[in-house]
């Protein structure tokens, strides 16, 4: 049961963000999108989604941005499961960012 | 998805509008100006058979009309298959049954049917006032002169459309396409007189 997904995904300019993100908001499972485009180039742009919801299908949404011209580069996070965890800072966190 | 939302996507998403803008405008003047033409022509003339300018005028629109859809057809069809096979390059995927391959197909189909239509219509319109003639409601000098009507207004409508799509003074811009019409009707009078 994913509660939140974060990717990073290669779009055209169009269809615009709004666009995206509405589809996106109407799949079953989700109760908030977020869209932020983070890179943008002559033909292409890069952006990074947060997707939020009760139950979210990795695969719809996949199936989702692949119909609106979009390809998944990587996914960045996940939760699932009764309750959300946090990322948390450790040191070994701290050492590897030094 | 419905039919027009769907639709509406395509078009947002295409960026067809404006393209299909000034197709419509620039078709519909091209209609307007033919059968004013033909009309004009008929009159110099002396033609008296409402139904040899009738046919004239439906043959030119025929013309017209698939000599639109065909040639928007096929020049937005290859322009647009150029522009989506080099996104296909930078997503390193393939578009072809995204929203982005169906919006590039119907954004051809739509540009090929607006510029069929808009001279067909502006073209059936100028000729009505001839259908009214050939079954006994108007004579046909009569016919002719609120054809040449209709085909200017058309015209100083058409500019009046532009003026407003670039919220400049609309009259102006009526004007302008007005005068278009009335050199080719003064020219053909003149004729006439000469």
């Amino acid at each position: 049961m994913i509660r939140r997904l974060v990717l990073d995904v290669l779009k055209p300019h169009n269809p615009g963000v709004v666009e995206l993100s509405e589809a996106l908001s109407h799949l079953d499972g989700v109760e908030g999108v977020n869209v932020i485009i983070y890179e943008i180039d002559q033909q292409v742009e890069n952006a990074k989604i947060i997707i939020a919801g009760s139950s979210i299908d990795f695969e719809g949404i996949k199936k989702k941005l692949e119909e609106m011209g979009a390809t998944v580069h990587s996914v960045d996070e996940v939760a699932a499961g009764k309750r959300i965890v946090e990322e948390v800072r450790t040191p070994q966190d701290r050492s590897a960012r030094m | 998805m419905k039919f027009l939302e769907k639709l509406r996507r395509y078009i947002r998403v295409s960026g067809i509008a404006p393209i299909s803008r000034r197709y419509f405008i620039m078709n519909a003047f091209d209609g307007a100006t033919t059968i004013l033409g033909i009309v004009i022509g008929a009159y110099v003339a002396e033609i008296t058979s409402e139904l040899l300018v009738i046919w004239s005028g439906l043959g030119a629109t025929l013309a017209m009309g698939l000599s639109g859809f065909v040639g928007a057809y096929m020049t937005e069809e290859a322009e647009r298959e150029k522009k989506l096979r080099t996104l296909e390059k930078s997503m390193l995927t393939e578009l072809t049954n995204s929203v982005v391959g169906r919006a590039s197909r119907f954004a051809s189909l739509w540009a090929g049917i607006v510029d069929g239509v808009s001279p067909a219509i502006a073209a059936v319109t100028c000729l009505a006032p001839l259908f009214f003639s050939s079954v006994g409601v108007f004579s046909i000098d009569f016919a002719i002169q609120l054809s040449v009507a209709i085909a200017l207004s058309i015209m100083f409508l058409l500019g009046v459309f532009l003026g407003r799509i670039s919220k400049r003074n609309i009259f102006f811009h009526g004007a302008k396409m007005f005068f278009v019409g009335l050199i080719i009707t003064i020219v053909f009078l003149a004729l006439k007189v000469l």
